[in-house]
Formats: structure tokens, sequence, C-alpha cells
């Protein structure tokens, strides 16, 4: 296999309504916050890997073209990797590739989205086809609640029961937003404000989604002789796992998910871990809606499927349980699709290298990191650790 | 590099628009590449497409709509934005990295199914300075034009011996989508896209879809007899405000010296058999030469004179046509790699060159007046 690949820094924007600073300002914001949080001069980079979600989201193509300043991507070689809503988690794949491949010792990944420039919801149904799909499914939230129902009906979950395990996620996902100063929905939560939320799509209300956020995310991924002669601590990348599915909705298996199966298999194979739930300390979890993040638990074999519930009611998944899931708030709280991804990675590899400050993690060693996309058709996970 | 990285087979389609569905031409070439090779597609590792979401059809998130269609259900993949030579560099970093012995490179762009290049290319510009000013490529290019005209004397008989040289070559080629044997007069005779270009000398908009199988050293021998490797690579992108750039002097020597670096070339003139370069519009065919190190700066003129980039020229140029004769946007430069394989390996048919081709140079560029170029040199 290819060479050792360590995080060693990375910088994210205030996440929020961004409405103060233009785009490549608000990427530039991310870049200057590696900068300081790692003290390293960007002009050694060996490369930038760029993504974002579909670019005309914001009515610019191409976008790596009109930030090649902002990015510290003049005079260098870059890569644009987009993959849907997973893009996040694959530009942090397509650094690693090519730092362990001996391309480069050095790679400057950023991702982004300036979610509130444009109609987010519309660009999202445009990935569907004008022949059949694009009638009856309207954004991201239609896609997200036929999935949860069809998985609680698959396995004779109460709808009271899932609705109690999906509103205690809810409420410690945007309670813990508190300690995450870049997080953008803080919210301490009552059971009944959840509860009785105005319904989006149902069983999914206003809690139970993520917000549209403004925001990016810049990340250095470097070699095990750069990671040493930066003097940074290092999160090891350890495990890579992406996968792809059917493009038509309905010829997959939404519930048994092979995506997000094989996804986090690949992931735990190449980092050897047997038991994900005893061997994870910490996992970001791509958690858009409550009900996802409940799946999720089952796909990546954190318990078995059916029993997500039962163990996030027990407190298993919560901040002080065995596996804290999200404790930056995760997705659910911020969402800047094409940054997400990779905060999900950052957050991963501050908890490992103990930075991650109010919402540490005590001795958190290894780390998982996921994003997904597309109508849940991709899923893509890394697995991070304090030692090579 | 660590590890070879070697290409097995090539499956593309022709230029001229298509009206087969685009699902079924992205499974017909990715079938025809696999079946080439006599591989199946649980023998394929990773697949690593290049899409561009405003090339592609009025949907968003290019990857997703061919995925299957793609070789690339439940595998590991991704997918590379803009430029296909991105995609055949990442598709080589994941088979130098061990995880995979093979990689799929695929180039998605159904032209025909798109507006005009130049609306979309518009969207390029930023909200606030270039969009109102209606910026296009095309009108970036003419812009570089007109300074090369001024700043190295190149006259437009010269652009216009690149269009019948590049056409003309393309008269063999069964994958071009443009094919004339004209005159500098036919092309001078030509309305103006844009002043200082003639119509024909910017590419056409192109169909093209193409399947690049890709594996390491000991699976590529074991595939073909005629592995083709990958010797070198390099991109670099340029700032982007035109008035920000010198437009004579932008990326591409960069790229081209990471590229030469690597495969370990000190004298591009000589040790490269075969040149394919992306010139959407005829001029940069010359201006891209100068930075190549085919000649000096401001000489790309006195190339196209003296004939050293036809066919049977010293330093062969598009012998496939070019891009003048084969647009599809995000995928051309594929195809410019995909002529350099037929070349080395003695199947470029009616348009092969009369010479041996040991080494050679595919380039790629998109972006106003190259804001970003790629090149790639491989060898047999």
């Amino acid at each position: 296999m290819g060479r050792p690949v360590a995080i060693i820094g990375s910088g994210q924007t205030n996440h929020g309504k961004r409405f103060d600073v233009n785009y490549p300002e608000l990427v530039n914001e991310a870049v200057e916050a590696l900068m300081e949080n790692t003290g390293i001069d960007l002009k050694d980079i060996d490369g930038v890997v760029f993504g974002t979600m579909p670019s005309m989201m914001e009515g610019v193509a191409l976008t790596h073209f009109y930030f090649a300043d902002v990015l510290r991507a003049v005079g260098k070689p870059i890569l644009k990797t987009e993959t849907c809503g997973s893009t996040g988690i694959s530009i942090a794949i397509t650094g690693y590739y090519w730092v362990t491949s001996g391309m480069a010792d050095l790679v400057l990944v950023i991702g982004s989205e300036k979610m509130n420039e444009g109609d987010s919801q519309s660009t999202m149904t445009s990935i569907l086809d004008p022949f059949y799909q694009k009638y009856f499914i309207s954004g991201a939230p239609g896609i997200f609640s036929m999935q949860s129902q069809e998985w609680s009906k698959r396995f004779g979950i109460p709808e009271e029961k899932v609705r109690a395990a999906a509103t205690r996620l809810s409420i410690d996902h945007h309670n813990d937003a508190f300690d995450n100063p870049h997080a953008h929905i803080k919210q301490h939560l009552t059971e009944e404000q959840v509860n009785t939320a105005r319904i989006i799509t149902y069983p999914v209300r206003l809690w139970d989604v993520c917000p549209a956020s403004d925001g990016a995310c810049a990340m250095l991924i470097a070699s095990e002789k750069y990671a040493k002669k930066l003097g940074r601590k290092a999160a090891w990348i350890k495990g890579v796992g992406y996968c792809g599915e059917e493009y038509w909705f309905g010829d997959s298996d939404k519930v048994i998910w092979q995506s997000a199966i094989q996804a986090s298999r690949q992931a735990y194979k190449m980092a050897g871990i047997k038991n994900p739930r005893k061997e994870l300390d910490v996992a970001e979890v791509y958690n858009p809606f409550t009900f996802q993040e409940l799946l999720y638990y089952e796909c990546f074999g954190f318990c078995d499927f059916g029993t997500a519930c039962d163990y996030t009611l027990k407190g298993v998944f919560s901040r002080e349980g065995e596996l804290p899931c999200d404790p930056s708030g995760g997705t659910l709280c911020t969402n800047p699709i094409g940054a997400t991804g990779l905060n999900r990675v950052a957050e991963a590899a501050l908890q490992v290298t103990n930075q991650a400050g109010a919402h540490q993690i005590p001795n958190a060693k290894t780390a998982l990191a996921h994003a997904m996309g597309g109508v849940d058709q991709y899923n893509g996970v890394m697995i991070v650790s304090s030692v090579k | 590099m660590s590890g070879k990285v070697g290409i097995v087979d090539i499956a593309m389609t022709a230029g001229a628009p298509s009206h087969e569905n685009f699902l079924d031409i992205v499974f017909r070439v990715c079938r025809e590449v696999l079946d080439k090779a006599g591989v199946s597609r649980d023998d394929v590792g990773t697949v690593i497409s290049c899409s561009s979401d405003v090339f592609h059809s009025g949907m968003s998130c290019a990857n997703a709509y061919y995925w299957d269609a793609g070789a690339a259900l439940l595998k590991n993949g991704s997918r590379q934005d803009g430029e296909g030579l991105f995609a055949l560099a990442y598709a080589a970093m994941r088979i130098m990295s061990g995880n995979y012995e093979t990689a799929l490179v695929l180039g998605v762009c159904k032209g025909s199914e798109n507006p005009e290049n130049d609306v979309i290319t518009h969207f390029y510009t930023d909200p606030f300075y270039l969009r109102q000013l209606g910026l296009n490529e095309t009108i970036a290019a003419a812009l570089q034009k007109r300074e090369y005209m001024e700043r190295a004397g190149i006259t437009q008989e010269q652009c216009a011996k690149v269009v019948v040289k590049n056409l003309g070559n393309a008269l063999g080629n069964p994958y071009a989508h443009i094919r004339k044997r004209i005159t500098v007069d036919d092309v001078l005779a030509t309305e103006m896209v844009m002043d200082p270009i003639h119509s024909l000398e910017a590419g056409p908009k192109s169909d093209g879809i193409i399947a690049i199988l890709l594996a390491n050293e000991k699976k590529a021998k074991q595939l073909t007899k005629k592995p083709v490797w990958l010797k070198g690579y390099g991109s670099s992108l340029d700032s982007f405000y035109p008035g920000d750039r010198d437009l004579l002097k932008g990326q591409l020597p960069n790229a081209a010296k990471r590229a030469y670096d690597m495969a370990g070339i000190k004298n591009p003139k000589k040790e490269i058999d075969c040149f394919e370069i992306t010139e959407p519009y005829a001029f940069q065919e010359l201006l891209w030469c100068e930075d190549l190190g085919l000649c000096g700066k401001g000489e790309g003129g006195k190339l196209i004179d003296k004939g050293t980039t036809s066919m049977a020229g010293a330093m062969p140029v598009n012998p496939s046509g070019g891009t003048l004769a084969m647009n599809p946007y995000i995928s051309r430069s594929l195809y410019r790699l995909a002529e350099c394989v037929l070349q080395i390996r003695g199947q470029a048919g009616e348009h092969q060159l009369d010479r041996e081709v040991k080494t050679a140079l595919a380039h790629g560029t998109h972006g106003f007046a190259g804001q970003c170029h790629a090149v790639a040199i491989v060898g047999a």
C-alpha cells in the first residue's frame, strides 16, 4: 500500500447566513483560519484539491477558476473533485490519494458552499432526470422521509419510538452545537418543541432537518516526512471507503443500504477495525436528518438493524456514551454542502489530536468521518487515528 | 513515480451529434473497453469519471446520472470536474497508491444536448464584474489572439494554416467531428465569430464519451501486448481575472515543466514524437507550442510556416485533427490522449504518422484564455 498520510490542520469559517462576505471572501476565511491554526505558510503546497456541490447553486460554474487566488492555487497543480453532497469527503479522499501515491507531499484541500446565494432545493431537484423522477421528488426532505418510513416499517419499529429517538438526537445535537464555535444553528430545545414543530415532509419535522448554511473548510494533508518537518500533531488517515449505487431511486434498497454498508466496510478493512462500536472513540456521521442518522448507526455496524432507536434512547451515542456521535452538532446544525463532508473529517481530526476544545471527547484516538451524496446514491467514509 | 501506470485499452464515440440515449452510449463505451481488454466489470478496481454540471444536459451533480451505466455500480470511485486529464491523473494516483490494480477513466460530454459552449462558459464569470461584460471563452480568446498578433506578429494567414492542417489531418480520423479539405483563403473568407477569430478558427461543439482502462505494471502486461505507460503529468492554474494576467505568459510552461520533470524529458523537441494539443481556437496551437518548448517565444508562426508541425514534419502536432476537428468540451483532452496511445501503438490507421512514435504528449486546457492547463506524457 501507499505511504502514510496525515491531516496536519484545518480551518473552518463561521457558518450561517453569511451575507457579510462574498463567495471568494468566504473561502478565503477558511484558508486564513487554517493558516492561523497551523502557522504554516501555504507557498510550499504541492497542489490544491477543491470541490463544491453543483457549482451552479451560486450561479457560477467551475468555481475553481473564480477562486484561483483565494485557493492559493495560482501556479499550482489542481484537482477539482465533485460528487454531490459527498463532495466534502471525496475531496479529502482525493488529497489522501495524491499524497499516498507519492505524487505530492503537501496538499491543500478546500470545500465550500454559499447556499443562501441561490435556491439550493431547486438545484438539488435538478439532480433528477427530466423524464421520470424530477416530477415527484422535491428537494432533499422528500427523499429522506421516504427512506425513514421504509426503514421503520421494514423492522416494525413503532412510530412513537422512532420519534422519541429522533427527538433525543435533535435535542442533543442542537445543544452540542453551543460547544462548537463554528456551528450554525445552536438551540436549547424541549421534547415538546421538537415533537410539535411544523412538518416538513412527514415524519420529518423542522428540528429534524439541517439548515442551509454558508461556509467553507480548508485542510492540509501531508506525507509523513512533511508532517514531521512541520512539527504538527497528526491525524493519520487509516482507512478510506466510498461507494455509489444505482441512479434510479427505486432500483436499490435504501434501508439495507449497500453504499453506506460497503463504504464503511472498505474503510474498516483498511484500518483493521472489526468492531466499530468498541474500536471507534467518536464518529462524525453525516446527519442532515435525525432519522437518517439512526439508519447510519445500523448501516455502519454500530448496532444491529432495527436497534438504533433503543441504543440511542439508552444514550450509547450521546457525548457521554460508548460511541459519541456528532459531538460537533454535526450536519444537523451546520450544512454548507460542499464543505460539510470536509467539516466531518476536520472534526474527526480535531478529536484524535485533542484539539476539539469544548466538545472534545476525552482520550479520543480513533474517529470516523462520513458524508453522503446524490439521491441517497453515494456514501464515503474515512477513519483517522492519533496513531500512525 | 512510484509504480508504473499502463494504459490498456480505449473505447470512444465519434464526435458528431448522436441521437442515441446518453446512458446507452456510456454503457456501450464502457462495455467496449472492457471487452477489448477481456475483463469483466468485476475486474475493474475503481472508476474515475470526468464530467461537468453545466455541460450535462440540464442536470446537476453530473456524476450521478451515469454512475451505474459507467461500470461503477457499488464501486469505489470519484469524479473530476471540467478537465479530462484530471480524471486520468487521479485514476493513476489510485493505482500508484497500491490500492487498485485497475482503474477505468471515463470522460462524459454529450455536447449536442447542451447550449452553445459560449453560453455555458459565460457562467465561469464572477457575478460582479465579468458577468456584466458578457465575457465568455471566445471573447477571452479573441482578446488573447489580438494581443498575440500585436506582440508576436502572428498573422491571420498563420492561424488559418493551423485550421487547414488540422481539418486536413482529420480527414483520416474516423472519430473526428469536422473534416475539411480547405485553403487558407477559405478560412479567411468565413465570417468573424469574434474579431479577430474567423468561424473556422473556433472548434465545433461535439459529442464525446470516452473510456480508458488503466492498470498497474503487472496487470497491464497481462492484459495487453502493447501497454502504453503514463510517464509524466503536470497541471497548473492561473489567476482568474484576464486583466490581471499577461495572456501570452500563462501557466502552460509550469504544467509542462512538471510533466517533463516527471518523465525525465530534457528536450521535448527531440524526445517527443507526437504532440496532441487542445486548441479550441486556431492561434492557441501556435501559442501553446511556444509554451511547451517546441520553439522560442513568439516563434509559433514560423513553426506552421515551415511545416514543422505537419504530419510529415519534425514535430507533428494534432495528427488527429485536434480540437478544431473534435471538441467535446469536458472529454476533449482525453481524446488527445487517445490519439497519442493510438500513434504509439501504430493503430491510428489512415492518420498514422510515418515515423516511429515512442513518446507522445497530450495537453488539455479549459477556462478563459487558457486559465488552466494539464499535460500528460505517455510512452511505449
